[in-house]
């Protein structure tokens, strides 16, 4: 038998729920779920277009064989294998966000974070089909995981192509981890102020968030522990994706620098793409407010530094290229340069060593329409630079009588659009059913700023 | 028992209420927040998260998967490859790191749900609302019916936005 509650009980709680108001985060970073915005059905119906005649590609050459790529002797390591490369190093600037700068405290990160953490999940996923396209037998995947089979025939562990294999694996499953445990309060910000069938699903994703203290707790525990697992995860990643490389004996793979090199250079191309997605989304969904100048301006100056470790790396290769003696790798680099793929080359270093120079310009690092055309030449330069370090090297070996020109068919070049398809449309999905910035992120800044306290 | 939920702006004044709360022996307590923030999370349980047993256990279960994994399936099917021991470690430390971060990351994912009672469902605490995961803050306390004035009166005293009594 309770006693009745104390009066001044009784009248808060009539006068609780009615004139709730939502806090203005929530709905400005909602906002995009709300609604279906003209451009964004457009890019949508585009990249599944596109998908789509990349779908037909692949049928294609499942059905015919490899022979419709355009592979040459001794050439047979091409576009599906640089677009691998390419889309691995695109996510490393995801988590260089997400974890890195998180371990550092850099706040300013919380407001891109989200959606840098998409575009490593959708870049990795994207990535992750190249090596089975590459394959031909799509159906034979599964002889690269080791599985108990009859024949008692287990992998070679010494290879570096399984290395990559289970550091592939990992690096995704642990960047799907990370962004959907970031997502998990998001989610339930987007529950409560939903209803119907969205809030069914929302309600199952969030997995009952009430925002309680232990709940809170073992989230920013968890977050420290991932960022701390992912940091050396994914430098661990690219180097091995280059040791694929490096641990052969082509003219212009074997070189020891390749590790760092190729962290660098994806941690570049990976800021531009964060650009090149995030400067279109926050102009059609009206985030001016949340994803600022200050932020283009970071990742741009983090894009000048990476570009000159790049450029550091170029000019490495071709002094030790110079500096080895061995006339196979003087030839390989010379010929880069001056030989049948000039072109790629040249486009290279102007996109990821001249161009990014722009950017010591204040005007030019806070100019959004520069930065735009400037990620997007980046982007080109860096999946040229991968078609230079592959094509060139193997076309280019030991014996003259050996060497072979190669030139991207049809399918090829079909599927390498349909990978950005495949990326855009899961990125143009993912901003429409979920926050594309952190809120409770922004929020835990915004309460700080507003009342003070610790941090 | 009753439960008394009240509603607070300032994250400062939470963590000040639980700890005036706990003092008076009022343990059966939890708060909603909008965000994490230490100063509460310290004030409700001082004691470190679990959630890095589950990281380390996770870890060192990875790492030793991946070395014996090697090793064994090295030796099961013996083949010379470049004149290397068939168990050859070098190689191995890069299976053996990848796996370490892929155990220690999915038992951390682990940990959290089981930590944070994190699991699918409709039906939430009757005290929760979309105000806290909006901007606002609460804290509920269950009490003996004879404690209600006195937990209401402290609420409030200590710059709580109003206080109710929640229906179980």
């Amino acid at each position: 038998m309770t006693p009745p509650p104390p009066a001044t009980a009784v009248a808060d709680m009539a006068q609780s729920s009615p004139a709730f108001q939502d806090s203005k985060i929530n709905r400005d970073i909602l906002n995009p779920t709300r609604y279906v915005s003209l451009p964004w059905l457009g890019l949508l119906l585009l990249a599944v277009l596109g998908v789509g005649q990349a779908v037909f590609s692949l049928g294609y050459q499942t059905y015919v064989g490899l022979g419709v790529a355009g592979y040459q002797a001794p050439v047979f390591w091409a576009v599906y294998i640089i677009t691998f490369v390419f889309w691995i190093g695109i996510g490393h600037a995801g988590t260089l966000i997400s974890a890195i700068l998180f371990l550092f405290r850099a706040k300013w990160r919380n407001a891109i974070n989200r959606g840098a953490e998409a575009m490593t999940v959708f870049a990795v996923l994207t990535a992750a089909l190249f090596p089975l396209i590459h394959i031909g037998r799509l159906w034979k995947f599964y002889f690269l995981i080791p599985y108990p089979n009859q024949r008692g025939l287990w992998v070679n562990f010494k290879s570096p192509l399984l290395w990559d294999v289970f550091a592939i694996n990992t690096y995704m499953t642990i960047s799907i981890v990370f962004f959907y445990v970031g997502l998990i309060p998001d989610i339930a910000v987007a529950r409560d102020r939903s209803t119907g069938l969205k809030r069914v699903i929302y309600a199952i994703l969030c997995l009952g968030w009430q925002g309680t203290s232990g709940q809170w707790k073992a989230h920013t525990r968890t977050v420290l522990h991932l960022s701390g697992l992912a940091t050396p995860l994914v430098l661990s990643v690219h180097s091995v994706v280059s040791w694929d490389f490096a641990m052969s004996i082509i003219p212009g793979w074997h070189a020891t620098i390749f590790a760092p090199y190729f962290v660098a250079g994806a941690i570049f191309g990976g800021f531009a793409m964060v650009l090149t997605v995030m400067i279109p989304s926050r102009r059609i969904f009206g985030l001016e407010a949340y994803i600022t100048d200050y932020h283009f301006e970071n990742m741009s100056r983090f894009i000048l530094f990476t570009s000159w470790i790049v450029g550091y790396a170029y000019g490495m290769e071709y002094f030790i290229a110079w500096y080895s003696g061995v006339e196979a790798e003087q030839t390989s680099f010379f010929l880069r340069a001056f030989g049948p793929y000039w072109v790629s080359t040249w486009i290279m270093i102007s996109a990821n060593c001249i161009f990014p120079q722009l950017l010591w310009f204040k005007k030019l690092r806070t100019h959004v329409p520069t930065l735009f055309v400037l990620s997007v030449i980046i982007n080109i330069g860096m999946w040229f630079e991968r078609y230079v370090i592959i094509i060139t090297s193997t076309s280019r070996d030991f014996i003259p009588g050996a060497w072979g020109l190669y030139i991207p068919s049809p399918v090829e070049l079909s599927i390498l659009a349909g990978s950005f398809c495949w990326f855009a449309m899961f990125f143009l999905l993912f901003i429409k059913f979920f926050p594309i910035i952190a809120i409770t992120e922004v929020k835990e800044l915004a309460i700080h700023e507003k009342y003070g306290g610790a941090h | 028992m009753p439960t008394l939920l009240s509603v607070f702006d300032r994250p400062q004044d939470v963590a000040a209420v639980v700890t005036k709360l706990k003092g008076r022996g009022f343990n059966d307590l939890e708060t909603y927040s909008p965000a994490p923030f230490e100063e509460i999370e310290d004030a409700v349980d001082p004691r470190p998260s679990p959630v890095r047993l589950f990281t380390l256990i996770g870890g060192l279960a990875g790492v030793v998967t991946g070395f014996a994994m090697q090793i064994w399936m090295s030796l099961d099917w013996p083949l010379k490859i470049a004149g290397k021991p068939y168990a050859s470690i070098p190689p191995y430390v890069i299976i053996g790191f990848e796996l370490t971060i892929l155990f220690g990351g999915l038992l951390t994912l682990v940990g959290l749900l089981f930590v944070g009672r994190l699991y699918p469902r409709f039906r939430l605490d009757p005290a929760y609302s979309m105000r806290f995961s909006a901007e606002e803050f609460g804290i509920v306390v269950t009490c003996k019916d004879r404690d209600v004035s006195e937990v209401d009166a402290l609420m409030r005293s200590n710059s709580a936005k109003e206080v109710s009594l929640v229906d179980a």
